[in-house]
C-alpha cells in the first residue's frame, strides 16, 4: 500500500486542507507522498517535507501551472497515481473539478467526499443531502477519494528528519482548447470553509440591504464568515460562494449561528457538523431547532441590532 | 449551428426525505416521488436558450437507468429538448464512471458540440460524470457554470469556485456541468407536455453500446444520516448573548 496525496497551490502557500489530507492518510497507515504542482515552489516543497509522516514530496515546477487547468495536468498525474493504492484529494472546488476528470482517464470509479476511513477499502459518506450515511467497500485496485476535510484532524506536526524532494518534469501537453480569461475572486479576512465561526442568513432577511446591514456586521464582530440559505442566495442578498448547504460549500465551525432561516434538509447538510449551533427564528416550529443546540423564538430584525451593539 | 447533449438523470425528488431500509442494506425509494435531476433542469434550460438565440440546431437527452426513465425523458423534451435516447440498465446500479462511459460511446455515435450535463446528481451527489467524460474524451471541461456565451466555436463560462468565479474560453467541443445558479427553469405548460409525447425517444441497450457492466463499489450499509439535536430554548436577549460569549 502506498497513498498519494495530491495538493495544490493557493496564493503561494501550502493548502491548509493538506494538514487535514495527511490526517486522513494517516488512518492508512501507508507510507505517504504528498504532490504539488504550480511555479516557484521551492519553499513550499521544503516546508512540506518538514511534515511528519510524508515520506516523500514530488513536485511539477512550470511557470504554465500558474493559473491551473486541469486539461494541463490531468494526464500527467493520472500517470502517476498509477504507482499508489490510494488518492487523496479536498473535495474543494479544484479537488472537484481534477480527481473525477484523472478517475476518467484511468477509467476507474471514485468516492467523493468521504468523511471516514474505516479500512484501506471501507470509506463512508453521505448521500441524498446528509440525510443518508453509507458505508461502502471500492472494489478498484487504485482508490481514488476525495476527502471532507472537515472531518478529518489536522496533523501539523514538524518531524526532525526532513524527507526527500523529487521534482519532476512537467510533461503533460498543454491544452490549445481552453484558455484562462481571468477571475472575479474577492479574498475574503475569513475562509468560509474552514472557519472558526460562521453567522449564516436566510431569505427572511428580505433585502441585500438587510444582508449587508446586519449579517455582515454581527461576522464581523464575532470574526466569523459569513454564510447563506440558496433562497438568500438567489434572491440576491449573497454572494453565491456563501452558499451553505449540499450544492454550496461544506463548514464545521465552533460556532454556527443561524439567522432567519429555516433548516432545509439542503441547508443542514452543510452545516451539521459544527459543533455549536445557536439558531434565531420567529417560528418555534422551524426545523433549524431540530438542529441547533441553543434557540431563541424572535425577530432577526430586533435582535441581530442589539447583538451587534452589545457583542 | 451546433449541436448539444444533455444528461437527465431520474432521481428521487428534492422535496423527499429518504429512509433507509429496516435492515440497513439501503435506501428505500420503492414508492418515493422521483423527479428529474435540478441540476440537468440548468442543463436543459441553457441548451433550450442558446437554441432561441439561433446558435443550436438540436438537443438530445440522454438518460440511463430502468424502463421508468422513460418518465424523465419526456419531461426533458417538454423543457424543449428535440429527441431522446434512454440506456436501459435494467436494474444495476449505476454508477458515475459507468454513466460515463456511456455517455462516451454515445459521443462517438452523436458528436455532439457540448455535452451538457449536472454538476451533480441529488441523489449520491457525487459530482464526478462530466469531468470523468471530459477527461476520457481528452475534451476540455467547464464545471459548475453559472453563466455561458457561446460564439462560433467557442463557449465562454463563469464556473463557481470558492470566493467568486473565474472565466475561461473553451473551444468546442467540451463538456460542460451545471450549476444551479446558471439559470432559473421554466415552467412546463401543457402544450409542452403534448408536444413532448410525439418527440421520439430511441431505446438502447448496454450489449448494443458495446460496454460490459463492472461495479465500482459496493454498499455494505445505510443508516440514518440525520443528527437531531436537543434544543435548549433560550427566554430572552441576555440568555442569547451570553450562550454565545460562552460558545466563542
Ligand atoms: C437541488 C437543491 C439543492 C439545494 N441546495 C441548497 C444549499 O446548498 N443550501 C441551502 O441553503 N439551500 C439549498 N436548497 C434550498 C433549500 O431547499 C431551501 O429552499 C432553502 O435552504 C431555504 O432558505 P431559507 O431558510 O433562507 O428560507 P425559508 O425556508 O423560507 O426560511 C425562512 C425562515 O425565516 C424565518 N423568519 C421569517 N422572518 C423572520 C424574522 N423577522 N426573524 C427571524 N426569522 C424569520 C421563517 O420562520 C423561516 O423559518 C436546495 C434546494 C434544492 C432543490
Ligand atoms: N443515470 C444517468 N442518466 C443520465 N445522466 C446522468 C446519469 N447519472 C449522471 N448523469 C449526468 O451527470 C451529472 C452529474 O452526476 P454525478 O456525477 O453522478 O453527480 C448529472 O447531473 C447528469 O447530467
Amino acid at each position: 500500500m502506498k497513498t498519494l496525496v495530491i495538493s495544490n497551490v493557493v496564493n503561494n502557500h501550502i493548502n491548509p486542507s493538506l494538514y487535514n489530507l495527511l490526517g486522513a492518510a494517516n488512518i492508512l497507515s501507508a507510507p505517504v507522498d504528498v504532490i504539488t504542482f504550480g511555479h516557484n515552489l521551492q519553499n513550499i516543497s521544503n516546508e512540506i517535507a518538514k511534515l511528519s509522516d510524508v515520506n516523500q514530496v514530488l513536485s511539477i515546477d512550470n511557470p504554465t501551472l500558474n493559473n491551473l487547468l486541469v486539461e494541463n495536468i490531468a494526464n500527467q498525474l493520472a500517470e502517476i497515481c498509477k504507482n499508489y493504492t490510494h488518492i487523496l484529494i479536498a473535495s474543494d472546488s479544484f479537488g472537484k473539478n481534477l480527481l473525477p476528470r484523472i478517475a476518467g482517464i484511468l477509467e476507474i470509479g471514485q468516492i467523493s467526499e468521504v468523511v471516514s476511513i474505516i479500512s484501506p477499502n471501507l470509506f463512508k459518506k453521505f448521500i441524498y443531502a446528509g440525510n443518508v450515511l453509507v458505508e461502502i467497500e471500492s472494489l478498484e485496485d487504485t482508490k481514488l477519494l476525495s476527502i471532507r476535510t472537515n472531518n478529518f484532524e489536522a496533523n501539523k506536526s514538524i518531524s526532525d528528519v526532513i524527507c526527500p524532494i523529487t521534482e519532476i518534469k512537467y510533461t503533460n501537453p498543454i491544452s490549445d482548447k481552453i484558455k484562462y480569461i481571468s477571475n472575479n475572486v474577492v479574498d475574503k479576512s475569513v475562509d468560509l470553509s474552514s472557519a472558526k465561526i460562521v453567522v449564516s442568513g436566510g431569505i427572511s432577511l428580505g433585502s441585500r440591504e438587510s444582508f449587508d446591514s446586519l449579517i455582515r456586521p454581527l461576522a464581523q464582530k464575532l470574526n466569523a464568515a459569513v454564510g447563506a440559505t440558496r433562497a438568500a442566495v438567489e434572491a440576491g442578498y449573497a454572494n453565491n460562494d456563501t452558499q451553505v448547504g449540499q450544492t454550496g460549500v461544506n463548514v464545521a465551525p465552533e460556532l454556527y449561528l443561524a439567522v432567519g432561516l429555516s433548516g432545509a434538509v439542503q441547508h443542514i447538510a452543510g452545516m451539521k457538523d459544527s459543533k455549536t449551533v445557536i439558531a434565531i427564528n420567529t417560528d418555534g416550529h422551524a426545523a433549524i431547532f431540530e438542529h441547533a443546540d441553543y434557540g431563541i423564538v424572535g425577530d432577526l430584525f430586533e435582535i441581530v441590532p442589539q447583538l451587534i451593539e452589545k457583542l | 449551428m451546433i449541436k448539444i447533449m444533455v444528461g437527465a438523470k431520474r432521481v428521487v425528488d428534492a422535496n423527499v426525505k429518504v429512509r433507509v431500509k429496516n435492515d440497513y442494506s439501503d435506501v428505500d425509494i420503492e414508492h418515493s416521488k422521483m423527479s428529474l435531476n435540478p441540476f440537468d433542469e440548468n442543463a436543459i434550460e441553457e441548451a433550450v436558450k442558446l437554441k432561441q438565440q439561433g446558435i443550436v440546431a438540436e438537443i438530445v437527452a440522454v438518460s440511463i437507468g430502468n424502463d421508468k426513465c422513460s418518465d424523465t425523458l419526456r419531461t426533458a423534451l417538454a423543457r424543449g429538448c428535440d429527441r431522446a435516447i434512454f440506456v436501459n440498465m435494467d436494474n444495476h446500479k449505476v454508477e458515475p464512471i459507468m454513466v460515463a462511459k456511456i455517455f462516451k460511446q454515445l459521443v462517438a455515435m452523436e458528436n455532439p458540440d457540448i455535452i451538457f450535463l449536472g454538476k451533480q446528481a441529488i441523489d449520491d451527489d457525487a459530482n464526478q460524470v462530466g469531468q470523468m467524460l471530459a477527461g476520457m474524451l481528452n475534451y476540455p471541461q467547464g464545471t459548475f457554470v453559472s453563466h455561458v456565451n457561446v460564439v462560433d466555436n467557442k463557449a465562454t463560462i463563469n464556473r463557481e469556485i470558492e470566493n467568486g468565479t473565474e472565466t475561461l474560453e473553451i473551444t468546442l467541443p467540451a463538456v460542460l456541468t451545471a450549476d444551479l445558479h446558471l439559470n432559473e427553469p421554466r415552467f412546463i405548460k401543457l402544450p409542452d407536455l403534448m408536444m413532448a409525447k410525439k418527440k421520439p425517444i430511441h431505446t438502447i441497450t448496454l450489449e448494443e453500446l458495446n460496454i460490459k457492466f463492472k461495479p465500482s463499489t459496493r454498499l455494505i450499509k445505510a443508516i440514518d444520516g440525520e443528527i437531531k439535536k436537543q434544543c435548549m430554548m433560550l427566554n430572552n436577549f441576555d440568555e442569547l448573548i451570553s450562550t454565545i460569549r460562552e460558545s466563542i
